[in-house]
């Protein structure tokens, strides 16, 4: 072992390796040139084409006719009539539904933020054994699946007469996104720079103001993540909507589709409204993640690695 | 070679010092304690923490929603082990937890090591992250038209010459390509944890490997896998967590299937959860429903403890 290291160590030492064209000196280093490598590359490339090409058929499907979907599922569209959209919009009711959807998600989302910031704040800068086991009672939320307080969910909201209702929706998905998004702002306030806080505090500002002029400014960034990823998720959110709404009118857009997919059952199919159907649920998604990307991969892998 | 991983000089941050601050500040930001931390930790202890407490209790009792509860102690879970559907269900949620965990935990490192210096990286990474914030429901939809007998795979497979090709959608091959699909849209979330965490490691160690002459598998036994080992764990946290909760790709699976119900051969407990409480076409048993979701909470808990107490190792600052 010893040997063979110091043979190559004076090799690469003494003599450069020589090459016919010049390369990057990081890729001299990093890189290998092994079968293995190829067929992972290959493998890697087929996964990233997989994963655009399932969503350009979706839209192209989404603008052709139930018949020729069946009768040939690789084909393309003949025009760019959104007829399926407006089949879905009007028939499916997936206007309401997204009507619902956008409201929800924006109001649970804003207020969720709203009301876990100044916590995390407070848990972040404030370091005392009553607000350590505070941030471990947020954080064990994050463990607990939906479905174990689902029941409960149902029967206390029903007390109040806050089943089917949005109000009573957006009152859960608040409450549900607490550990979340407290334990993400939390990771996110102790990244901030104290300085500007404490000269703020020695000129004499408020505790509060403190927060509202200088921390906040400073915390755009992680707010606006947080808040984009609580849109994401409550978007998306099924089990607890499925649960809570009962009346078509109410119906958040993935319970929409649910009803729109099981009516189908007996009306007979129609796969060119469904597949505008998906397209609504899908390309708000999509916008969001080419407008905030990179902020989002960060924002869900920072606080994880801690 | 150990020597390599042995991380120079740790450069630490030391976080207590930083929070001083003065006492008045201090003292000032105290009084904020109620309304800052107030509202939150209400709406979360009367939304979350109290409906998880109040499943417990459901879980001792038998109850159909309305009316008196009963009170039968452990009975609830006495059935549930002599119930089939449940232990398929609860089995299926072990496939799903470890079967597809341990998929998705191989190709997401393989696909780090290959992304780790490719061309491209950026644009790679970014797409095969996006199924994550994409409604698995959709996933489950879309499965119907690429498997059903005149859909996409088989169009593609008779190009091939394949004139018979499985029933996909059978009832009993519906679960298998669940675990498939599930593997599929998860990978890219796990591998950009993953890269997150190679990308911490500075170019120098792998520098250190090329002079001393590493190969490939010594550079990964001896410099990526200790310092990112702690984001394996996290991974290894995060999806015992999702998995359990696996419930909308599930419900819908292949289409429209018929009666508005999974077949049985896919439920998971989260399913058999709701299907046992809101399913409409029996008397709702919130109690056995309770039992159901609380033993799945137990293994989430199990799991994590073991996990923390597994992947615990010295942590390695660099």
């Amino acid at each position: 072992m010893t040997s063979t290291v110091t043979d190559q160590t004076t090799r690469t030492l003494v003599m450069p390796p020589q090459r016919n064209r010049p390369r990057p000196r990081r890729a001299a280093i990093g890189r290998d040139r092994s079968v293995v490598r190829g067929v992972g590359l290959v493998l890697l490339w087929v996964f990233v084409v997989l994963n655009v090409a399932w969503m350009v058929w979706m839209v192209i499907q989404a603008f052709r006719d139930t018949r020729s979907i069946l009768a040939d599922p690789w084909g393309l569209p003949t025009s760019l009539d959104p007829v399926n959209f407006v089949t879905a919009w009007t028939v499916g009711d997936f206007a309401t539904a997204t009507m619902n959807s956008v409201v929800t998600t924006i109001v649970s989302s804003f207020l969720t933020v709203a009301i876990a910031a100044p916590a995390a704040y407070y848990l972040s800068r404030v370091e005392n054994r009553l607000t350590s086991s505070l941030t471990m009672y947020f954080v064990l939320g994050l463990g607990i699946p939906a479905q174990v307080i689902v029941i409960p969910l149902f029967v206390m909201l029903n007390e109040v007469y806050l089943t089917d209702s949005l109000i009573g929706l957006n009152l859960v998905y608040i409450g549900v996104s607490m550990p979340f998004t407290v334990f993400l702002l939390t990771a996110f306030f102790r990244s901030l720079p104290l300085e500007m806080e404490e000269a703020a505090a020695l000129d004499g500002t408020t505790a509060f103001g403190t927060f509202w002029r200088i921390t906040l400014p400073l915390a755009k960034g992680g707010i606006l993540t947080a808040f984009v990823l609580q849109v994401i998720s409550h978007w998306n959110e099924t089990l607890l909507a499925l649960t809570l709404l009962q009346s078509t009118e109410k119906y958040t857009l993935p319970v929409a589709l649910i009803s729109f997919i099981q009516q189908q059952t007996y009306s007979g199919a129609d796969w060119g409204g469904l597949f505008a159907g998906l397209c609504i649920v899908v390309l708000p998604m999509l916008v969001i993640y080419l407008w905030l990307g990179r902020r989002l991969t960060e924002g869900l892998t920072l606080g994880m690695g801690k | 070679m150990t020597e390599v991983a042995v991380p120079p000089a740790a450069v630490r941050v030391a976080l207590t010092g930083r929070r001083g601050g003065g006492s008045t500040i201090d003292r000032a930001r105290r009084r904020l304690f109620v309304p800052f931390v107030g509202p939150a930790f209400i709406l979360y202890s009367i939304l979350f923490v109290v409906p998880a407490l109040y499943a417990v209790w459901i879980s001792f009792n038998k109850w159909a929603g309305a009316g008196p509860m009963d009170f039968v102690g452990f009975g609830n879970y006495v059935r549930l082990f002599s119930d089939k559907l449940f232990l398929r269900s609860f089995g299926n949620t072990l496939l799903l937890l470890f079967v597809v965990g341990l998929a998705i935990f191989v190709i997401a490192f393989a696909l780090t090591l290959v992304l780790r210096d490719m061309a491209g990286k950026k644009i790679a990474r970014s797409v095969i992250f996006f199924p994550h914030l994409v409604n698995a429901m959709i996933f489950g939809v879309l499965a119907g038209f690429i498997f059903n007998p005149g859909g996409l795979v088989n169009t593609l497979l008779a190009a091939f010459g394949v004139t018979d090709p499985p029933p996909w959608l059978s009832q009993d091959n519906l679960f298998p390509l669940i675990m498939v699909m599930m593997t599929w849209i998860t990978t890219g979330y796990f591998t950009t944890i993953l890269m997150a965490g190679v990308d911490r490691i500075p170019p120098y160690y792998y520098e250190d490997c090329a002079l001393a002459g590493a190969n490939a598998f010594q550079r990964l036994r001896y410099v990526i896998l200790p310092l990112t080992w702690d984001v394996f764990g996290t991974c290894a946290v995060l999806w015992t967590i999702s998995s359990v909760k696996i419930f909308e790709i599930i419900w819908i699976f292949g289409g429209s299937s018929g009666a508005g119900m999974p077949p049985t051969q896919t439920w998971t407990t989260a399913v058999y959860t709701y299907v046992t409480a809101f399913s409409g076409e029996s008397v709702p048993a919130y109690g056995a429903a309770s039992a159901s979701a609380v033993l799945s909470l137990a293994l989430v808990s199990v799991l994590v403890l073991l996990l923390r107490r597994v992947m615990k190792r010295e942590a390695i600052e660099f």
